[in-house]
């Protein structure tokens, strides 16, 4: 019978720290490459190549690049990213700075009420939002039946402001905890210091916790954006209107099956995501963080 | 003795990682018994395939088909991918991808000498997709209401355009991103308000009447989301789906076959080439009458197979296929994307 031992392997010689480096992010750079980058190229080739003939072709991009409804989606999904970034700041900068100076004992409730959105599924959640809103839903029955503030029901879903607001729901506690770990690390002697030598608490926030949180607000941003750059259920269950292009990629791919077209697309939506990205970084790194 | 280091463990595993990424172990199960891949859509689809077509395969042939679960599209693609050895071998098609499969000579002719059914099936099902392949199981695209909210439904297309301008109730129709709008929807409407293939004008002259009072959905549990929310009352939709939802407690929805006739949106069986043969005997039981009485009773559609007898609870439900708008799917397939890119830059969802 076969006998298996674990012993304790010899200590070898230990090799150089490069070395061994490599070995570590062999697996990850191996599943990078086989299930990232070799697509993406694929992905890259087939947006240059005429499906008809084989021959080289920018003919997709000139049209994505030129024709201003195809420009007018490009800068409808910048701006919804934006917006959704912006409004998810707004509202997630005080939550976490309550988190981290007020909540105390609480913090971890307000953590767990925080992230609780996130364990049901994007699916559950967007039809929550079509529940609430609809014609018939909660909100109109309460304002036209039971307050008597309205005679007909508000049309609230189908529009752009429901879906930046089920997008913000979704995205910001990634904006929340990524500031709240950041004005975790704050010194609070460099604010009260601030407000000894006169500073009241509003000039103590703009001039001294404000900029030493801007890292958090990078990630967050960073984060918030790219999420919402891509995002794709929330559009397509509530859609209102907007046209961004994550849908013309599906659409490409379900309804007319223009493959070429769609990597076109993505590739694009990847520009405009690197881009962004380096955009945010050097603002976030100018403003001293 | 053998000593197990970490340098064996990483080993095997490597080999093992290997043997996955290149496919080596579904080979190796493959080699053990005969497999066949079959295509199911989701759901009780899915259901209704495993039992009524998979389980008489499996137990004639003693060989096990595998379900695939996708859509069209996917299947479609992965087909092109490798022709030489598709991995799927029944594709469930919509009827112009069956085309498309078709004219990119990737799918084998359907015969009967192949399939004995297929002689009980009618003639011009085979026809519409270029005779590599069959229409075996269909539904209607036409009006579906909340029976409590409209007591008085549009009888046609036209009283629809009508009514919903006028503002006297919400309705929802499919939005571009679903596969089957062009057909459903653009032509079906725009034939029964005078257009047809070579012209959609009406089509977009009535969305744009109806603009103020119209929801969109993107799939079809998003419908019956806005009809029982109460956003929509009314709206463009599948008979089949509209009685599943009935049959599952949604006692106030209802179905109409527009006075126009609804469009047929087919679901066509095709084999790809260089598939397994026995994916021949597969088809076979598809196309079987008792097998489709069967399909027909869970899903609720129409089923092809001329000897079918539908059941009491069917009868008053199905519409026969020569009552409907049978779809010109080669002529909508030329200009299919025209009008996918015309409904974005006018409609714009």
């Amino acid at each position: 019978m076969t006998e298996f031992t674990l012993p304790i392997a010899p200590r070898r010689r230990a090799r150089p720290l490069a070395m061994r480096s490599v070995y570590l992010i062999a697996p990850a750079a191996l599943f990078l490459l086989f299930f990232f980058v070799l697509p993406l190229a694929d992905n890259a080739m087939r947006s240059f190549v005429d499906e008809a003939t084989g021959a080289f072709t920018l003919a997709r991009y000139a049209a994505l690049l030129t024709d201003p409804f195809y420009l007018r989606i490009m800068g409808e999904t910048v701006l919804l990213s934006a917006g959704v970034t912006v409004i998810s700041l707004i509202i997630g900068y005080p939550v976490a700075y309550f988190l981290v100076r007020k909540a105390g004992r609480w913090s971890a409730l307000v953590i767990f009420l925080l992230i609780a959105p996130l364990l049901t599924s994007i699916i559950m959640r967007t039809f929550g939002w079509q529940v609430l809103f609809a014609r018939k839903g909660l909100v109109n029955n309460l304002l036209v039946n039971q307050l008597g503030l309205l005679e007909q029901p508000l049309r609230l879903t189908n529009s752009v402001e429901i879906t930046i607001a089920a997008l913000v729901h979704v995205l910001v506690p990634l904006m929340v905890l990524s500031i709240t770990s950041v004005l975790q690390g704050i010194d609070r002697r460099l604010e009260e210091s601030a407000q000894i030598l006169g500073a009241n608490r509003l000039r103590t926030f703009w001039e001294v916790t404000l900029p030493l949180s801007l890292d958090g607000i990078g990630t967050g941003a960073i984060l918030v954006f790219m999420i919402a750059n891509g995002s794709f259920v929330t559009l397509v269950l509530l859609g209102g209107g907007l046209q961004t292009l994550p849908l013309m990629i599906y659409q490409q791919f379900n309804t007319t099956r223009d493959f070429g077209m769609a990597s076109a697309m993505s590739m694009i939506l990847l520009v405009i995501a690197i881009a962004c990205l380096w955009l945010q970084l050097r603002i976030v790194r100018r403003r001293g963080a | 003795m053998r000593n197990l280091t970490r340098r064996s463990i990483l080993g095997a595993g490597t080999v093992m990682g290997a043997g996955l990424l290149t496919g080596g172990f579904p080979r190796f199960a493959g080699a053990q018994a005969k497999e066949i891949t079959v295509t199911a859509f989701g759901g009780v689809w899915e259901e209704a395939v495993r039992t009524c077509f998979v389980a008489p395969f499996e137990q004639k042939t003693g060989a096990k088909a595998n379900v695939s679960l996708g859509g069209p599209p996917q299947w479609l693609a992965q087909v092109e991918a490798d022709p030489q050895d598709p991995p799927v071998d029944v594709l469930i098609m919509t009827p112009d991808l069956a085309l498309s499969a078709a004219k990119a000579d990737l799918v084998d002719d359907f015969t009967v000498a192949n399939l004995p059914n297929l002689a009980k099936t009618p003639q011009e099902l085979t026809d519409s997709v270029a005779g590599k392949g069959t229409i075996f199981d269909y539904g209607v695209g036409g009006i579906t209401f909340n029976k409590e909210t409209v007591s008085q439904p549009p009888k046609s297309f036209h009283e629809f355009v009508d009514r919903v301008s006028k503002g006297e109730f919400v309705a929802s129709v499919p939005s571009i991103s679903y596969a089957v709008t062009p057909i459903m929807l653009i032509w079906a409407m725009a034939k029964a308000l005078g257009g047809g293939v070579d012209n959609v004008d009406p089509f977009f002259e009535a969305m744009a009447k109806m603009k103020d009072n119209l929801v969109f959905w993107g799939a079809p549990n998003d419908f019956f989301n806005q009809m029982s929310s109460g956003e929509a009352d009314v709206g463009i939709y599948f008979d089949g789906r509209t009685w599943n939802h009935y049959d599952s407690g949604a006692t106030w929805i209802d179905f109409l076959n527009p006075e126009e006739g609804g469009s047929l949106n087919g679901v066509a069986v095709q084999k790809p080439k260089n598939a397994d043969p026995l994916a021949w005997t597969y088809i076979n039981e598809i196309l079987d009458a008792r097998n489709q009485e069967k399909f027909a009773d869970i899903m609720n559609y129409g089923v092809t197979n001329t000897d079918v007898k539908y059941s009491e609870k069917l009868n008053g439900r199905i519409t026969p296929w020569q009552k409907t708008a049978f779809p010109p799917y080669e002529e909508i397939a030329k200009v299919r994307n025209d009008w996918v890119d015309r409904w974005n830059r006018e409609i714009g969802r």
